[in-house]
């Protein structure tokens, strides 16, 4: 098991798409700072010239847990998106190639292999999540400096700036549990589909319909509570005025256990399937 | 007898794929799977191979080795982005063979592939890709080997290396070699046992000579000046260029080079034109 995760490792860092896939991670990261850089105070003081009578705040409002703040939003759709891609590649690339016919051919188990590809996709997307965090913590402050957050969540929360970089850091743990989910249902979809083109075009749609029904209200309470895709946007429950620690422990406990039943689920169905 | 498939059937939506197939083949023995495009030799293949699972029947494999079978089905499927040492040592690795210099070198050497080519395999020929490909099949030494259409995409010296590569490894390595084919005369050269499957059926089972002889009843001698033959008047004839295409029975084919040779005709080659339709007549029909 160890070989096989280790030479899945060799794998992916040994294809130029992975690198592509990340480049276009961090763009958006540039993009956002870039953007923000140039337009960002323009558009804050617009947004809050009434505020900005009312209320004094402490230091720029477009500071660096702004910032942050903004580029942990790409969760919501870019950051999966791409992950999904790149980690479904993993199993799509080696239908597509044949070389999953070329490893079937070695003794080697079917369910250690797939085992294998699930822990490097987890493993895979919790890094990227944490380099993610890491260099939107180190430019933000660099460039924009250190500042209150404000968020508009229902309201405007205020946060001082200790205080916003807790939140963050939390909001980016839980954010990679949402990551860690989406990346698994691309790999399940990849066993399901093995073609890439329809694997990506699926994944895309689980992630549209799944933020879309995020915001549909089922009218059921267990419902809302059970349902998956309920359970994505728990990093935004850390800019709320009071952290509901108890909600969050359940949604992301949730979570781990959807993302444990596609795992199975996968490994079943590979287990299962003819190869070629 | 290494590998054996009994009364193996398998079916798609679209059809029957294979019929109540049986086929072995023993140590040091080269088989033949003559058979035309979906005639059912990757699927009776893969099905060897424990890549698919039949709808009944079994395959037997008498070995205790780690892997009791190396195989390339339909085409080497290589990481194209690593270079045939990297390939090697990531197959290698992943199912506990050694993976030191010495080790994947010597692999190397073994199908002929040199050692100072460092470049991805995505700049290999398809010789070399088939190269790379039986050394993977080979690692862990496995005593039967199952390579479907390994001569397809080869040019004729690359079809020659190969099939020096695969008597080889049968004559020296005692390896039971079990390889497809739709073109007979490739197979003619290698194999000793030669079965020809049709529509999923396996109809003809024996020495791959004698089944050439039974189905042939046309042989084309070439010669630089054959035009000029006597004795080839005294059977029916198409003469083209410098060749000839003569309808004989087999057992009288020595004595008309022997005739030719009288008539100072030297014959340069000799080829058996298999009665195709004659090959892939179902005898039960």
């Amino acid at each position: 098991m160890k070989a096989l995760i280790a030479a899945e490792i060799y794998k992916l860092l040994r294809q130029g798409k992975t690198y592509f896939a990340l480049a276009a991670i961090f763009l958006i990261e540039g993009i956002i700072l870039f953007s923000a850089y140039y337009q960002g105070s323009n558009i804050i003081d617009i947004l809050l010239d009434n505020l900005k009578q009312s209320f004094y705040f402490e230091g720029n409002l477009l500071n660096g847990n702004l910032l942050i703040y903004l580029i942990l939003n790409t969760l919501w759709f870019h950051v999966p998106l791409i992950l999904m891609i790149i980690i479904s590649g993993i199993l799509t690339s080696e239908y597509k190639d044949g070389t999953i016919q070329t490893v079937m051919l070695q003794p080697i188990s079917k369910w250690k292999f797939m085992l294998s590809k699930y822990i490097i996709a987890i493993g895979f997307t919790l890094l990227v999540v944490f380099f993610l965090a890491l260099t939107s913590f180190g430019l933000s402050y660099a460039i924009f400096g250190n500042g209150d957050l404000i968020v508009y969540l229902d309201t405007l929360n205020f946060f001082d700036s200790n205080e916003a970089f807790y939140r963050l850091s939390w909001a980016f743990v839980s954010g990679s549990i949402s990551m860690v989910f989406f990346s698994v249902v691309s790999l399940t979809l990849a066993v399901i589909f093995k073609e890439a083109t329809k694997t990506w075009i699926i994944a895309a749609f689980f992630l549209i319909i799944s933020n879309l029904l995020l915001k549909v209200d089922f009218g059921s309470t267990w419902f809302n509570r059970l349902f998956f895709a309920k359970l994505n946007d728990t990093w935004q429950y850390f800019f709320y005025n009071e952290i509901d620690w108890s909600y969050i422990y359940w949604n992301s406990l949730l979570l781990i256990v959807y993302t444990m039943i596609f795992v199975g689920l996968g490994v079943y169905l590979f287990n299962k399937k003819d190869i070629g | 007898m290494i590998i054996s498939g009994v009364e193996l059937s398998k079916s798609y939506r679209s059809g029957k794929v294979l019929d109540n197939v049986n086929i072995s083949c023993s140590a040091g023995e080269i088989c033949g799977l003559l058979g035309s495009n979906g005639a059912g030799k990757t699927t009776l293949f893969k099905i060897l191979c424990g890549l698919i699972s039949p709808d009944s029947g079994s395959v037997k494999i008498n070995s205790k080795r780690v892997k009791p079978i190396g195989a390339i089905i339909e085409k080497p499927a290589l990481y194209d982005y690593l270079n045939a040492f990297q390939n090697l040592k990531l197959f290698a690795s992943i199912q506990g063979a050694p993976t030191d210099l010495q080790s994947i070198n010597e692999s190397l050497v073994k199908v002929g592939l040199p050692l100072d080519r460092k470049d991805p395999v995505r700049n290999f020929s398809m010789g070399m890709k088939q190269r790379l490909g039986i050394a993977i099949a080979l690692l862990n030494n496995p005593q039967c080997l199952v390579l479907d259409e390994p001569f397809s995409g080869l040019d004729p010296i690359g079809i020659a290396a190969l099939r020096k590569l695969i008597l080889n490894l049968a004559e020296n390595e005692k390896l039971a070699i079990l390889l497809s084919s739709h073109i007979i005369d490739e197979l003619s050269k290698v194999s000793q046992t030669l079965y020809v499957i049709s529509n999923g059926k396996i109809l003809k089972k024996g020495s791959t000579q004698s089944i050439i002889t039974e189905n042939t009843d046309t042989y084309t001698f070439c010669a630089p000046n054959i035009s000029e033959s006597k004795a080839l008047k005294n059977y029916a004839v198409v003469v083209k260029g410098n060749c000839a295409s003569v309808r004989l029975t087999p057992d009288k084919v020595p004595g008309l080079i022997q005739e030719m040779y009288n008539e100072a005709i030297y014959i340069t080659s000799c080829t058996p034109e298999i009665n195709m339709e004659k090959l892939f007549k179902n005898p039960s029909k």
